[in-house]
C-alpha cells in the first residue's frame, strides 16, 4: 500500500471539516476523491501534505506515519501536491518555478526532470522565460503539474486541476496525467468534475461533508444512482 | 568643477552606506513582511565588532570586515530564531514591537559592555592605503581619499553579489518565491525556515559591512549611532519601494545625494545647512505621496 489514510479527523478552529475518513491508494493506481464544494477534499489533501495538522488518525505513506514530518520533508519522500488554484509563483519565470521545485536536486537530475516536463508540455518550454503571472490558466496548471514532476516522486496529489479551465484543456491535461501515471507515478485526484475524474481514475471515493459515503471502481461509481444524480447531472 | 566632483564622491560614499543598510530592511520585509526595527542597531553592532576585530584582535582591514560580517550575520540569524520565529503566526504588530525591543536590548547591551565614550578605529583602518591606489587620487580635479574609493567599490561589489544571489541562484529564487506566496514554498521541498535564516544572514551581514565602512568614513562610533542612521536607511528603503533590492540601492543613493548636496549648494541660495534633514525628508515625503509604494514597489496583490 503506497498511501493509507486511517480515521483522519481535521478541523479548522472549532469546526471539524473531516470526520474520520479512511481510504487507501495502491502503487500505480489513479484514485479520485469526488465531492461537492466544502466536502473536505482539499482539507484531506492539505493534511496529507502536512500543510495542515490532523486532530487524530494516521497517514501512512510507504508504511510510515508521516504525521510528525514537516511539509517540505514530505516532499523529499516523493509525495508531491499540486495545490488548489495552482499557486504558481507569478514573480518567477516558468523556468525559475521549475528550478525552485528542484531545490534539492543535483544539476544533472534537475535538467533531466525539467526536460521531461518540457516533453509533456512543450508550451512551457516555449514560455520558459515568461513570468508565471503572464501565463494563461491552462499553462499555469501545466506548470503546477510540471513543478510536481520536478520535485518528483511516487505519489502526486492533485487538487482540482480542472478548475476554471476550458473542457478541451482539461482533456489535454488529463491525457498527460494518464501518461504520467503510466510512467510510474501514482495519482490521487480530487475533483468536483466527477465526469472527467471517473473517466481517468481506476477507483474512487465519494466524500460528503467530511465523510466517505461511497466507494468503488470508477465504473461502479459512474453508474451508481447517487453519483449520477448528485455529480453527473443525469 | 572640482567642488562639484568632491561633493559628488562624498554623496556617493554616504549613499552607498545608506544603501547597504537599507538592503537588510528590504530583504527581511520581502520574505517576512516584517519591518525589522532592530536592523539599525544590528548595523551598530557590526561597527563595534570592527572595533573588536581591529583593536582587540589587532586584525587588518579585510579580516576585520569579514569577521564582523560573519559574526553579525550569525547574530541576525539567532535574533530571528529566538525573537521573531515564535511570533510568526502572531499579529504583525507584536513582531514589530519585539523588533523595537531587540533594538533597545542591543543598544543598551552595547552601552553596558563598552561604555558611553565614543570609539573609533585605529589608524591602519581609518587611513586605508590599498595597493595600486595610494592614499589620494585625483578625479575630475577633485582629490578623493582612498577610503572613499574603497567604500564605493566595496558597496558596489556587495550589492552586485547580492543581486546575483537573488536573481540567479536557487536561494534567491526561494526568497522571491516566499515574498510572493509562502504557502506554496514548502510544496517545492524547500524549508521556509532555511530561506528565512539565509535572508537574515545576508541582510545583517551587509549591515555589518555598512557598519565597518561607516566607521572608516565617519570615525566616531557610539552605541546610539544605529538608531538615527538606521531610521534614515529604513526611509531610504521605503522610498525605493520596500521589498525590492534595487529600490533600496536607489533610495539609499538618493538620500546620500540629497543630504550632501543640500548643504553644499543651499548656502548659495540662502538655505542654511541646518535645513539639510527637513529638506531631505520633505523631498522623500513628496516622492511617497506621488508613489506610495516607492520607486520600485508594486502594490501587493491581495490573495483570497
Amino acid at each position: 500500500m503506497l498511501l493509507s489514510v486511517r480515521d483522519l479527523r481535521v478541523s479548522y478552529g472549532n469546526i471539524q471539516a473531516v470526520h474520520g475518513v479512511s481510504f487507501e491508494v495502491e502503487e500505480g493506481e489513479i484514485v479520485t476523491l469526488i465531492g461537492a464544494n466544502g466536502a473536505g477534499k482539499s482539507t484531506i489533501l492539505n493534511t496529507i501534505a502536512r500543510l495542515h495538522p490532523a486532530d487524530s488518525g494516521e497517514v501512512l505513506y510507504q508504511g510510515k506515519n508521516i504525521a510528525s514530518l514537516e511539509a517540505h520533508d514530505v516532499v523529499k519522500l516523493g509525495l508531491a501536491l499540486v495545490p488548489e488554484g495552482r499557486r504558481i509563483f507569478g514573480n518567477l519565470t516558468v523556468y525559475e518555478n521549475l528550478r525552485l521545485a528542484g531545490f534539492q536536486l543535483d544539476n544533472s537530475k534537475l535538467s533531466e526532470r525539467i526536460k521531461r516536463v518540457y516533453g509533456y508540455f512543450p508550451r512551457l518550454e516555449e514560455r520558459r522565460s515568461q513570468l508565471g503571472d503572464t501565463l494563461s490558466g491552462g499553462e499555469q496548471q501545466m506548470l503546477a503539474v510540471g513543478r510536481a514532476l520536478v520535485t518528483g516522486g511516487n505519489l502526486m496529489l492533485l487538487d482540482e486541476p480542472s478548475m476554471g479551465l476550458a473542457p478541451i484543456l482539461v482533456q489535454q491535461i488529463f491525457a498527460i496525467l494518464r501518461e504520467i501515471n503510466e510512467a510510474g507515478t501514482t495519482i490521487l485526484l480530487v475533483e468536483q468534475n466527477a465526469h472527467m475524474a471517473l473517466k481517468l481514475a481506476n477507483r474512487g471515493y465519494v466524500l460528503e461533508t467530511g465523510n466517505i459515503t461511497l466507494s468503488g471502481s470508477s465504473d461502479e461509481l459512474a453508474h451508481s444512482e447517487e453519483v449520477q444524480k448528485a455529480y453527473l447531472g443525469r | 568643477m572640482d567642488f562639484f566632483a568632491q561633493q559628488f564622491f562624498n554623496a556617493l560614499q554616504l549613499g552607498s552606506l545608506y544603501a547597504l543598510i537599507a538592503l537588510g530592511y528590504t530583504m527581511v520585509y520581502g520574505v517576512l513582511l516584517l519591518i525589522n526595527f532592530a536592523h539599525g542597531d544590528i548595523f551598530m553592532v557590526g561597527a563595534f565588532l570592527g572595533v573588536f576585530g581591529s583593536i582587540t584582535l589587532d586584525l587588518p582591514f579585510v579580516p576585520t570586515l569579514i569577521l564582523a560580517m560573519i559574526l553579525t550575520g550569525l547574530m541576525g540569524v539567532g535574533i530571528e530564531r529566538v525573537a521573531y520565529k515564535p511570533l510568526r503566526q502572531a499579529s504583525r504588530l507584536s513582531a514589530v514591537i519585539t523588533a523595537l525591543g531587540v533594538g533597545l536590548l542591543l543598544e543598551n547591551g552595547m552601552l553596558a559592555l563598552t561604555g558611553a565614550d565614543p570609539r573609533s578605529y585605529p589608524d591602519n583602518i581609518k587611513n586605508l592605503n590599498p595597493p595600486l591606489l595610494g592614499d589620494q587620487i585625483d578625479i575630475l580635479g577633485a582629490s578623493i581619499s582612498a577610503e572613499t574609493i574603497v567604500i564605493i567599490v566595496l558597496a558596489l561589489l556587495l550589492f552586485g553579489g547580492l543581486y546575483f544571489i537573488v536573481q540567479r541562484t536557487k536561494w534567491g529564487m526561494a526568497m522571491r518565491a516566499i515574498s510572493y506566496d509562502k504557502f506554496a514554498v514548502p510544496l517545492m521541498g524547500v524549508s521556509q525556515d532555511q530561506i528565512i535564516s539565509m535572508t537574515f544572514l545576508l541582510g545583517t551581514g551587509l549591515a555589518a559591512a555598512g557598519g565597518i565602512l561607516w566607521g572608516v568614513a565617519y570615525p566616531i562610533l557610539n552605541p546610539y549611532m544605529g538608531m538615527r542612521i538606521g531610521w534614515k536607511a529604513f526611509i531610504a528603503a521605503v522610498v525605493g519601494g520596500i521589498g525590492d533590492i534595487r529600490g533600496a540601492a536607489v533610495g539609499g543613493l538618493m538620500l546620500g545625494f540629497i543630504e550632501i548636496f543640500v548643504p553644499a549648494y543651499g548656502k548659495d541660495i540662502g538655505v542654511s545647512s541646518t535645513w539639510r534633514d527637513p529638506i531631505a525628508f520633505g523631498l522623500l515625503l513628496i516622492i511617497l505621496v506621488a508613489r506610495p509604494t516607492g520607486l520600485f514597489g508594486v502594490a501587493r496583490r491581495q490573495k483570497v
